[in-house]
């Protein structure tokens, strides 16, 4: 197959394009838009390639038509994604919570920017991190990512069609304005090195009668696409193994609901990701994730060069959240520092995941200046 | 024309597993229904090769109870789902159900855009001025007047005449009918199907329960009747002064037209894509 | 080693574009390498100001902190940016239109730019060309298949030629 950029080379471009080319060699071969500061270029992108790759790209009228697009175009068997920034990824959580009901996968990036509301649309921020995992209403679950740097807005996008496809469950990639327009050297494998998962299909009709019943034990239905034949009904209202709605029974309403939420809870250890640096040894714990993350690695190294024995626990995945494992880490760290480019929100994962094992503090910032690795030194040394 | 009785076609087409369905004594929301399954079997179309979409409201349920494909999604969004099918599969034909706020109201924007794109969708409008799933509240088609739980003392503000906006918007195809005018409506149907691009056929369509009991009309037979009163065919419409068609509401095709459909568009845009990026002669 | 440089400039002068050629030829390398930019809400006139940290270790940083080499092609540039040099970085700057009040070295490149393509947009290419001479942070060979990577269509030729115009220069 043909590219409309290169591949197996490295080249210097945009996080915004990264994810766009990703998306295409993950095989999203639908995306449905609304212009965005600063997601726009991934739409660009996108309207520029998916023609040329036989994929649709349409502006919608909305964000709430654009997420309403990719879960129809998921369900006619494409792989499918939008992307916004927090005002649109609102709208959006209506239709989100559509897609956890009825288990469809697709792909949401959020480019973050200062808000609430239109805030500060050029300037990255970290303030979407508590909407993109409760953002829509009942009781759910959904995988949320994020990437730090150019090449991981690159890998994950891969990594979250996969995830999706696997799981069969939207998922999230939170990334920011400062990764959205900043150029880095990304390596674009070629094609037949990547790894790509697809969703599971019904094996015959049989199957089929069950778009969302644990019928192999993995809790994770096969997913029968229209026009099979297989008269699929879909309704985000709550439904038994067939699909068909069981709004007044409390017994199918926690059956379906604890299914989609366990289908990701016990398989934690294969989605969640994470680095550790010079986290063994360390007596300070920072924990970081996004583009904040790269300031924590600098503080780190500076604070060891100083003699102070600080480690770093950079995560790659925000939801499902490993509480078990920061606790494990509370218990070998006198203190945890949380920065963030918001005013607590991972913060409250972490130290609810700490359990009082280490005292937990918050080093916020807000406006849309990224902390400095001075802006992390200075907290802890102040604690030392 | 013959009729095939109303017992085949439900064996036919039916998920006998989904009945009774959810619709009250009287709601004319099964009749439009039939006349739309009638319209599939007279055409002889697999239900293999159509998707019901639908949203939120009475008439969204349909999608269940027909032994097709079919997703209910969220409400006024069926049109904007549809879009994502229909572009990834453009040998299906969509059939989207849908209630008047529901197209109307929260559904009003992609109403209008799923008709400038030219959307292959046949839209199936359920018109009975009020939100009856919800208790009678009244819908943006209620006429000046009439009573709803959420202006008990009468409809202050203008209604919408959801046709007319079609066509204004540039569906290929709008008819308007009472569910009384079945053949009329079956044969709307019909030609719906059968043409690409956005078609619309509505259905005045009697509730008793929400919208009959507050507006002295308890029965369907009530309403009927009072359709009967208040429609005007489009021909003799088109002679009268304005004056006199206040309150009225006018039935007919309002548009037959032929322009290229959103996916038949698509296909050409990828094209000259090509072309222009010289993949292609 | 870890090389900061600033391009700064008015809208209008590519300086954005020179920084992502600059970038990609240190990718091409294997190098690692960052771009950002940071403009006024104007697309002609006001300042404008490309990034570029090239180093062999991982980058972290997410914008010039410290520069190592600043270029400046504009008075309004090198006004808004000259603090973030070191002070045993190096200055370079259009001779022409900046009026250094430090130690600095440079040419005329509008002029040049000017005089050898006809064209005082490809002043970019001429400057980055010096730069490369100087400092030798990439080679010339690197800069000259990133120029063909982005330049528009059936101007690779005169950028090329432009930025030849500044790597000699930037030898004597």
């Amino acid at each position: 197959m043909k590219y409309p950029f290169p591949v197996g080379r490295s080249d210097f471009i945009q996080g915004d394009e990264a994810i766009a080319r990703a998306a295409i060699l993950a095989g999203c071969r639908f995306y449905a838009g609304y212009p965005i500061t600063p997601a726009s270029e991934i739409f660009e992108a996108m309207a520029l390639y998916m023609p040329l790759v036989d994929g649709v790209s349409i502006q919608m009228e909305d964000e709430l038509a654009s997420m309403a697009a990719i879960i129809g175009a998921s369900w006619a068997g494409a792989k499918a994604m939008t992307a916004t920034s927090g005002p649109g990824f609102s709208l959006m959580q209506e239709n989100l919570g559509y897609a956890i009901m009825t288990e469809t996968p697709v792909v949401v990036v959020d480019v973050q920017r200062g808000g609430p509301s239109t805030g500060q649309p050029t300037l990255g921020a970290q303030g979407d991190v508590m909407q993109s995992i409760w953002g829509t209403h009942g009781d759910h679950s959904l995988i949320v990512l994020t990437p730090a740097t150019v090449q991981e807005a690159f890998d994950m996008t891969i990594r979250a069609f996969n995830l999706a496809e696997k799981y069969r469950t939207p998922v999230a990639l939170l990334t920011d304005a400062e990764i959205a327009h900043m150029r880095e050297r990304v390596y674009t494998p070629n094609p037949e090195d990547i790894e790509l998962v697809y969703r599971k299909l019904p094996a015959n009709k049989e199957e089929a009668q069950y778009p969302f019943g644990d019928i192999h034990g993995d809790m994770i239905p096969p997913m029968p696409i229209f026009g099979k034949g297989y008269r699929t009904y879909v309704t985000g209202l709550t439904h038994d193994e067939k699909g068909r709605p069981k709004t007044v029974d409390a017994e199918v309403h926690e059956r379906l609901i604890r299914r989609i939420i366990n289908k990701l809870e016990k398989n934690k250890e294969d989605i969640i990701a994470y680095e550790t640096f010079d986290l063994d040894d360390a007596e300070i714990a920072i924990i970081s994730y996004g583009t904040v993350a790269r300031s924590a690695i600098r503080a780190v190294k500076l604070l060891r060069e100083e003699g102070i024995k600080a480690g770093l626990l950079k995560l790659n995945t925000i939801w499902p959240f490993d509480f078990e494992m920061i606790e494990g880490i509370a218990e070998h760290v006198s203190k945890i520092y949380v920065p963030e480019m918001n005013l607590g929100q991972v913060y409250h994962l972490v130290k609810e995941g700490a359990n009082g094992k280490a005292e937990v503090e918050l080093i916020p910032k807000i406006g849309g200046e990224i902390h400095t690795p001075t802006d992390i030194i200075e907290r802890v040394k102040r604690g030392v | 024309m013959h009729l095939k009785s109303a017992y085949e076609i439900r064996e036919k087409y039916l998920r006998k597993d989904m009945l009774p369905t959810i619709f009250c004594p009287g709601c004319g929301i099964g009749s439009a229904l039939q006349y739309t399954l009638r319209a599939i079997d007279d055409l002889g179309i697999s239900p293999d090769e159509i998707v019901w979409v639908s949203g939120i409201g009475c008439s969204s349920r349909v999608p269940g109870f027909v032994n097709f494909d079919g997703l209910h999604t969220t409400h006024g969004r069926a049109l904007a789902f549809a879009t994502g099918i229909k572009l990834v599969n453009p040998d299906l034909k969509i059939i989207a159900f849908m209630g008047d706020g529901d197209t109307a109201a929260i559904g009003g924007n992609h109403f209008l855009h799923a008709i400038r794109r030219n959307l292959d969708v046949t839209v199936i409008l359920i018109n009975n001025f009020t939100y009856g799933m919800t208790g009678g509240q009244v819908a943006p088609t209620a006429l000046k007047g009439l009573k709803g739980t959420t202006a008990p003392y009468g409809q202050f503000e203008n209604p919408f005449d959801i046709a007319e906006l079609a066509v204004a918007a540039g569906a290929n195809y709008v008819a308007r009918w009472s569910v009384f005018n079945y053949l009329q409506g079956i044969n709307s149907i019909k030609k719906a199907l059968q043409k690409e691009g956005f078609t619309l056929v509505e259905f005045l369509s009697p509730c008793p329960i929400s919208f009959g009991r507050r507006n002295r009309m308890k029965t369907a037979p009530e309403l009927l009747r009072w359709y009967q009163k208040i429609t005007v065919p489009l021909a003799k419409a088109k002679k009268m002064p304005p004056e006199e068609l206040e309150g009225k509401i006018v039935i007919g095709e309002f548009a037959d037209r032929n322009r290229p459909g959103l996916a038949r568009e698509y296909e050409e845009y990828k094209k000259r894509a090509k072309k222009m990026m010289g993949w292609e002669e | 080693m870890m090389m900061q440089i600033r391009l700064a400039g008015i809208g209008g002068q590519g300086v954005i574009l020179a920084g992502v050629i600059l970038g990609e030829a240190a990718a091409i390398e294997g190098l690692n390498v960052l771009q950002t930019q940071d403009y006024g809400s104007a697309s002609r006139g006001g300042h404008s100001i490309a990034d570029v940290i090239i180093s062999k270790e991982p980058i972290y940083e997410l914008m010039v902190t410290k520069a190592d080499v600043l270029v400046a092609l504009a008075q309004l540039g090198y006004d808004s940016t000259k603090e973030e040099l070191k002070r045993d970085g190096i200055l370079i700057v259009d001779t022409d239109l900046v009026k250094p009040d430090r130690d600095y070295i440079g040419a005329p490149f509008t002029h040049l730019a000017e005089e050898n393509t006809g064209l005082a947009l490809t002043v970019n290419m001429v400057a980055l060309g010096y730069l490369v001479a100087k400092t030798g942070i990439v080679k010339k060979e690197s800069v000259e298949e990133a120029i063909k990577r982005r330049v528009p269509k059936g101007t690779e030729d005169i950028n090329v030629k432009a930025f030849r115009v500044g790597y000699e220069e930037g030898l004597k």
